[in-house]
């Protein structure tokens, strides 16, 4: 008679409790990939909020370290507000102080003859009349500044006829 | 009796991923507050800002042959603008761009070179920027390669 082998009954696995992280991790280093390409750490080109005109075509400037932004302000002033960031500062530049000089001009001109790419990108609410940009423009062309960027919006859709 | 009670109990074997996850929730933090993005912002771009007449006293280069100069004056009209230059009369900017592209061609058929062409907008004191961003763009969008603002017109 063959004899019948006694089977124990198992005992269960002791298996640790705990929750399961690859997939936060996943996706946490999907995260970390997307804000360390997209996002730029350290570099404040002093751009203040306000309303800018919107165009379908434009180009991005790859090169911010020469350039200097001009963020233009005029709600309820006689003379262009211009106010840019210098030297970690935010300093305002008027385009005359009323003693013979030209603040906004001389200092767009100490660039310029620092470093011959300076560029120069200008922020201006899209209501602002011509009469407070054409001094601008003016003290552009008197510091020999070529370049000059007009800041403006993307706008995602075309209307044409 | 002997008891085959240990040998079945499982140690789950591996690398500790605590401190990993630590460290990169503190990199991912990181980078959310300290770092700054580009809004949907781009720009237009100007060789030539303000275009200013007798400047120089210098006499021109032997064989300089001057831009030929499409003036286009941009006018307030009620929240919108009315830009002139020629037979072209506009008041959007898809209207302009098409009536420059025409006025572009026909420089062109002219024997006149494209960079050779010198675009001024010549605004009144109130037309809004955005306005005349609108304008701009259309002669960038003309394909026209010079343009620049010249001061006010009364």
């Amino acid at each position: 008679m063959r004899r019948r082998r006694r089977r124990y009954r198992p005992i269960p696995r002791y298996s640790e409790a705990s929750v399961n992280v690859t997939p936060l991790i996943d996706v946490v280093m999907v995260l970390i990939v997307f804000f360390m390409l997209v996002a730029r750490i350290g570099i404040s080109t002093g751009a203040e909020a306000m309303t800018l005109p919107s165009t379908l075509t434009g180009v991005k400037i790859e090169d911010l370290g020469n350039t200097l932004t001009l963020n233009v302000h005029y709600e309820n002033l006689p003379q262009p507000q211009v106010m840019a960031l210098i030297g970690g500062e935010m300093h305002e530049l008027p385009i005359s102080d009323g003693r013979g000089n030209q603040p906004l001009m001389e200092t767009l001109k100490a660039f310029r003859e620092r470093n011959r790419d300076f560029k120069v990108i200008l922020r201006a609410p899209k209501s602002m009349p011509y009469s407070y940009l054409e001094p601008i423009l003016q003290a552009c062309a008197q510091a020999a500044v070529k370049n000059v960027n007009f800041s403006t919006e993307v706008r995602m859709e075309e209307v044409r006829p | 009796m002997k008891l085959n009670i240990a040998r079945n109990v499982h140690y789950e074997s591996g690398p500790n991923m605590t401190p990993l996850v630590d460290i990169v929730m503190v990199i991912l933090i990181f980078l959310m507050l300290a770092g700054s993005f580009g809004g949907a912002e781009h720009f237009l771009t100007s060789n030539l800002p303000l275009a200013q007449k007798g400047l120089s006293n210098a006499p021109p280069p032997p064989g300089w042959v001057p831009d030929e100069p499409l003036e286009i004056r941009v006018d307030p009209v009620g929240d919108g603008f009315r830009a002139t230059a020629g037979v072209i009369r506009a008041s959007d900017a898809a209207t302009l761009t098409l009536q420059l592209e025409n006025m572009r061609d026909q420089f062109n058929h002219a024997g006149t070179a494209t960079n050779k062409i010198q675009v001024i907008i010549i605004p009144a004191k109130n037309v809004q920027y955005d306005h005349l961003i609108k304008v701009y763009e259309s002669a960038l969008n003309a394909k026209f390669e010079k343009v620049a603002f010249a001061t006010a017109h009364d």
